[in-house]
């Protein structure tokens, strides 16, 4: 780690002007620290100056819309044991409980959680010398690439890591990004950018905004549910998640149906064509099959991660039946 | 003649180790926990490239940094100055702080001129190939061939062809390899996170050019080394070097990254198995090539090949060691072993299912004779039941639904001879205190509470009455903690010294208890008295006070009667595979294996349980990963180097067969060498389809679900 | 003196006790930036003050090994993987690799040296010593500290629970087993 100063801010207030003068880079935030620190012991972030922003909003409250308001400051670990959010919002609060470890939780934070950077072994180990740390190519490209993406034009073939941000999307959300400048409202599905438009960052936000909170929409009436595969069942990340979240009209026909997919492409990744699929259907072993497949069929793998793509697809399929309340296959216990 | 005793109170007791106190209250000091006054810390400067000439080394602007006191080029300049991969030591730094020493090393400049390496086995044995290693990049062992191969073949009724491998995995000792060194004068004290104190003594001195007699190496605790630890290594001698450049003491620990490097890793295997069974299920011949990497400057030879658990009236083995620029290997849990029981075992179901027969009994038809250290024929059945093997349903869960289960086996055998030349000493004081040296060191097995137990049983004291002390290389010599040589080595010599001191002790109680013959006094539930009559006798405090200002200081030696060679043992898992998603689930393990005359049953379970959760993450997880582009490791970390944690354990089941009357014998090893195997069976039998490739991770699941249906196999 | 100076003054090899008052601890927060040189700050570790001087890239497991001699946790991943350097802030299990010491000023911080008066033993101490939940012992005081957390929070676990709490340590030499059965001991482990 190279060696860099501290500003403990308070409080968003103090925190966004900290930050103000911020070149890309130089002066990073830091909440949970889960992330900053690994990339800084790494070299791959050596910021001169870190804002502590633990400050920002850690409360979680209803709206009066009946929808839900939780600040980035809130740690995963209590955002899984919410109550309200818990009842209202089943995917989010189940993918927040599968993040990392007990320790990563109990530190983590929602904001952390959404900007966090990728997890890529080119882009996390300094020998790399790759295109998001400005680099000339992606080194993925004809590597070791059965972790990365199978959705995506490129460049760079990272998947996006953040286990919240495909919930959040799924269920409609806005997040609100808040500079010393002033404050705007960006819905989730339109943060996050995609390689091709820039390589070197994953979000909208600049050096000097911060994500400060996230409005979740009234539920209405929505079944939800995620379903995450990985390897290791004890801490591992997601070969491939999905999140479905289906408007019901009645109690068996979907009316409209939300699919994101994660750890599948650079950004979470929503399927219009599983959407489609689902739309006016009673959800059913086949049906949700039909889905699974039609989230894939575009799907564009690399030369070592075709099977993601089946991995992807049995997502899909298990996110939409355990939404429905329909068995999901399972190991004994 | 040394003896055991008949009827212990100790020995083969579960008894809570000596220093698990200190070990889960943090008292416990490892290397790494070491400080000294004045103390630096050291840090070394590796090499990024793969492959590089080394033209200069500029110290300056490290040397000028703050906190810097010595810096030093671990590579002379030569213009045959290279590095052989990613990690390859090149130049150290020490300073005040550990964050100043990392400072300091970026700071080193040093020329490359990047030359072509290999990444891969493949790269390496193409015709068109750089030649790399100036000795080749592919070089041929000696062939082992015995029997009528042809005759083999000619007789088997079903053949199996297949290519089988198995993968890089790294030690990933939790103590990173590294230590601590003072210097007073000529003389070096190092802590070194070590198996071998002796060893890395005989390193220094040799590596430093001084006597063994200035070299005083200490390991109270240490933190795993799985066979990677044996000696002071590059990074003991330049943590020598710095604190004598500085005048101070250094503390060079490794970081995680540089354990994946730089420190060792079992070498993969690849072979290409012909293997034949008779239509009455006799083996008749293996034939196989093989290869493998054990990285820059290491062979890989896995043996036994086939593994000599079963028969094969006729075998042939030619093997090549291939070298790419990727860390060396070093001795890892039972060299070779894991690596030839998976392809061997694997070999054995295929067979069984081209014949048609049960793999269990295809393995019951072609044990060799039964024996003490060979008892597989009595340990298959148990296991068999223990698994409920008889619900096993043939190669292809037959159920519905995604989630299919298998049953698989395997059998292992490992040596674990100890060393004649080990010696033990033992002091007892008028005050009833007794202390056993050995210079033997605890590398998480139990050694120290062993060496306890063995001493308390002999002079009929519990087991805190006893002082142990070890992990010194000013103790009486004792061999490296590998090969599961150490209860072997280190058992018979404490009993013996321990003998020995009771002798002394009964000399003096005779005259005490009207003239006693002392060959008929012992000591037993605090007492020492007449074997025949515990009357005559007293407490070993009234013993002891018989001394008066003498001390009893005796030595003992290795008695071969007390220790005995070779274990057996036998595995089986049922596995859960999801075959929509290539994920495994290991759901049980079951596990029957013997190891002479148990000391601590506690411990023994313990290296059972170790051993088979290490083979599981052999089986499914691990993998030192190496871009085939660049040749440097992609994930070296715990995060992508995949280990398994709480929620991957299954039920695991361990059975230690008692053999009281062999003596004892090692048990570090035997229990991983066949947990993939039979893990690997257990997943064939779940899904229909050969993995023939490990790590068995959902990619290779999936793969050879793919390929099965278009009518091939991986 | 103003405080720029007293930065300035202060001894590389640390401060005395008591130079540092509540008041410079909490005049740390606010725009000002600290460091990169050394920084005063106040530990409360098992209920005591310690007063140190750190750089603000100094972990607060380097500062508690390094500085204050507190090594019963150990660095194996140093990455906020494996769990061995796992302490027990304000409730809660946390990655003391992965946390700034600068940043745990004001929060009350146990280790494993903390759980137990000198002598005695933790209930989860003794049943790890009892199932030899132990092997080298490298992981151990962070198990233990995992344990002692769930049980804290959850003294009847189940073990699927008691799994889950587990699950951000890692052990090599395979010591989940009876780890577990020290967890779940009902006569001892987390519902001691």
């Amino acid at each position: 780690m190279k060696p860099f100063a501290y500003v403990n801010a308070a409080n968003e207030k103090e925190a966004l002007a900290a930050l103000a003068q911020a070149a890309r880079g130089k002066i990073l935030p830091i909440a949970g620290g889960m992330d900053l620190l690994a990339m800084m012991k790494d070299y791959i972030a050596q910021p001169d100056r870190i804002v502590n922003v633990k400050g920002l909003d850690q409360t979680i409250a209803a709206t009066s819309d009946g929808g839900l308001r939780i600040g980035a400051g809130v740690r995963l670990a209590e955002l899984a044991e919410h109550p309200v959010a818990r009842r209202q919002y089943p995917a989010l609060t189940d993918s927040a409980a599968e993040v990392g470890t007990p320790q990563i939780r109990n530190v983590g934070t929602v904001g952390g959680n959404l900007t966090q950077r990728p997890r890529c072994w080119y882009f996390r180990n300094e020998e790399f010398d790759c295109l998001k740390k400005g680099g000339s190519r992606c080194f993925a490209v004809d590597g070791e690439n059965q972790y990365h993406a199978i959705f995506g034009n490129g460049p760079c073939y990272i998947v996006h890591p953040s286990s919240l941000a495909i919930p959040l999307i799924a269920y409609g959300a806005k997040f609100r990004v808040a500079a010393a400048s002033g404050e705007k409202t960006v819905d989730a599905s339109e943060f996050f950018v995609t390689p091709d438009k820039n390589v070197q960052v994953e979000n909208v936000l600049n050096a000097s905004e911060l994500v400060t909170q996230v409005t979740l929409p009234p539920p209405g009436q929505t079944r939800s549910a995620v379903y995450e595969v990985r390897f290791k069942q004890s801490h591992d990340w997601p070969l491939a998640m999905a999140v479905v979240v289906l408007a019901m009209a009645g109690d068996r026909t979907v009316q409209r149906a939300r699919v994101v997919m994660g750890a599948v492409a650079p950004v979470p990744w929503r399927s219009a064509e599983a959407e489609q699929a689902l739309s006016g259907k009673t959800i059913s072993e086949e049906t949700a099959s039909a889905a699974a497949d039609a989230a894939v069929k575009d799907a564009r793998p690399m030369t070592e991660n075709g099977y993601k793509v089946q991995i992807a697809r049995t997502a899909v399929k298990r996110a939409i039946l355990k939404a429905a309340g329909l068995p999901v296959p399972a190991f004994t216990v | 003649m040394a003896k055991w005793p008949s009827s212990p109170e100790l020995l083969g007791k579960r008894i809570p180790r000596l220093d698990g106190p200190a070990k889960t209250n943090g008292a416990a000091k490892y290397s790494y926990d070491i400080q000294r006054p004045g103390m630096l810390f050291g840090r070394i400067l590796r090499s990024p490239h793969a492959h590089a000439r080394v033209k200069s080394i500029d110290l300056s602007a490290a040397e000028k940094a703050p906190g810097v006191k010595a810096a030093l080029a671990v590579i002379e300049i030569s213009p045959d100055s290279k590095v052989m991969y990613q990690g390859d030591e090149v130049a150290a730094v020490a300073a005040e702080t550990e964050e100043q020493a990392r400072d300091a090393a970026r700071l080193i400049k040093v020329d490359y001129e990047v030359l072509p390496h290999l990444a891969t086995v493949e790269q390496a044995m193409r015709a068109e190939a750089p030649r790399v290693f100036k000795e080749g990049n592919v070089r041929e062992a000696n062939a082992q061939e015995e029997g009528d191969l042809e005759a083999g073949f000619k007789a088997a009724a079903h053949i199996v062809e297949g290519v089988y491998s198995t993968q890089v995995q790294t030690h990933n000792s939790l103590e990173t390899h590294g230590c601590v060194c003072e210097w007073e004068g000529d003389k070096l004290t190092a802590w070194v996170s070590t198996q071998a104190v002796h060893g890395t003594r005989e390193g220094f001195a040799t590596g430093l050019k001084i006597p063994q007699t200035n070299v005083r190496v200490i390991t109270d605790y240490m933190g795993g080394g799985f066979g990677s630890k044996f000696g002071p290594d590059v990074q003991g001698l330049v943590c020598a070097r710095l604190a004598q450049k500085a005048a101070r003491p250094v503390k060079l620990m490794l970081d995680r990254k540089e354990e994946h490097l730089a420190t060792g890793n079992r070498p993969s295997a690849f072979a290409k198995v012909r293997a034949g069974v008779s239509a009455d299920g006799k083996l008749t011949a293996f034939d196989a090539e093989t290869w493998g990497t054990g990285g820059a400057g290491a062979g890989a030879g896995f043996n036994p090949l086939p593994y000599t658990t079963y028969v094969w009236p006729a075998r042939r083995r030619r093997h090549r060691d291939v070298y790419i620029n990727a860390g060396a290997q070093r001795a890892f849990r039972a060299p070779g072993h894991p690596q030839a029981s998976f392809i061997t075992e694997v070999v054995m179901d295929e067979l069984a299912d081209k014949a048609g027969l049960d793999p269990l009994e295809l393995r019951m038809r072609n044990l060799p004779p039964e024996a003490p250290n060979a008892m597989w024929s009595k340990y298959f059945p148990m296991a068999a039941e223990k698994i409920g093997w008889t619900k096993r349903h043939k190669t292809g869960d037959p159920a519905a639904g995604p989630i299919k289960r298998g049953l698989g086996c395997a059998a292992n055998r490992w040596g674990g001879a100890g060393n004649p030349k080990t010696q033990a000493h033992c002091d007892i004081f008028a005050d009833g205190s007794v202390v056993m040296k050995i210079g033997t060191q605890d590398i998480g097995t139990g050694t120290r509470t062993m060496v306890g137990v063995i001493t308390a049983e002999t002079f009929g004291l519990p087991l805190q009455a006893v002082k142990v002390e070890i992990g010194d290389s000013n103790h009486p010599f004792a061999p490296g903690s590998g090969g599961s040589v150490t209860v072997g080595s280190i058992s018979p010599p404490v009993r013996h010294a321990a003998e020995n001191a009771l002798a002394a002790i009964a000399a003096k109680v005779a005259p005490a208890l009207g003239g006693a013959d002392p060959a008929t006094i012992v000591a037993s539930k605090g007492r020492v008295h007449v074997q025949s009559d515990p009357s005559k006798g007293m407490t070993w405090k009234e013993a002891c006070k018989l001394l008066g200002t003498e001390t009893i200081s005796v030595d003992g030696t290795w008695q071969k009667e007390l220790a005995t060679v070779g274990t057996s043992g036998v595995q089986f898992s049922e596995v859960e595979v999801d075959i929509e998603t290539g994920v495994t689930k290991v759901k049980k393990i079951v596990c029957v294996q013997d190891t002479g005359l148990i000391l601590d049953r506690l411990t023994a379970e313990s290296q059972c349980y170790g051993g088979i959760i290490m083979g599981i993450g052999f089986a499914l997880f691990e993998h030192r990963i190496l871009d085939r582009n660049t040749a440097k490791m992609v994930n070296p970390n715990m995060e992508w180097y995949l280990l398994p944690g709480p929620s991957d354990i299954p039920e695991i089941d361990v059975t230690i067969v008692d053999q009281p009357d062999r003596g004892v014998v090692g048990l570090g090893e035997p229990p991983t060498i066949s947990t993939a195997s039979a893990i690997a069976n257990a997943v064939a039998n779940a899904i229909g389809v050969r993995i023939r490739s490990l790590p068995i991770t959902p990619e290779r699941v999936l793969a050879a679900l793919q390929q099965d249906k278009r009518g091939g196999t991986l | 003196m103003d405080r720029r100076d007293f930065l300035k003054t202060v001894s590389a090899g640390g401060i005395a006790a008591g130079v540092i008052t509540p008041a410079d601890a909490e005049a740390q927060t606010g725009g000002r930036a600290l460091g990169p040189g050394a920084v005063p700050i106040r530990l409360n570790i098992n209920g005591r003050t310690h007063t140190l001087e750190v750089e603000p890239r100094v972990t607060l497991l380097d500062a508690a090994r390094d500085r204050l001699g507190l090594t019963g946790l150990k660095r194996v991943c140093d990455r906020g993987t494996c769990g061995a350097c796992t302490m027990i802030i304000d409730g809660r299990t946390v990655y003391s690799c992965s946390s700034l010491a600068i940043e745990a000023q004001g929060k009350t911080i146990r280790t494993v040296e903390g759980l137990a008066p000198a002598g005695s033993l933790h209930p989860v101490q003794q049943a790890f010593c009892n199932h030899d939940a132990l092997m080298c012992g490298f992981c151990t005081p962070g198990f233990v500290m995992a344990a002692v957390a769930l049980g804290e929070k959850n003294p009847k676990p189940t073990r699927e629970e008691a799994c889950q709490a587990l699950d951000g340590n890692i052990c090599r030499c395979g010591t989940y087993v009876k780890l577990l059965a020290a967890v779940m001991d009902p006569k001892g482990g987390v519902r001691g």
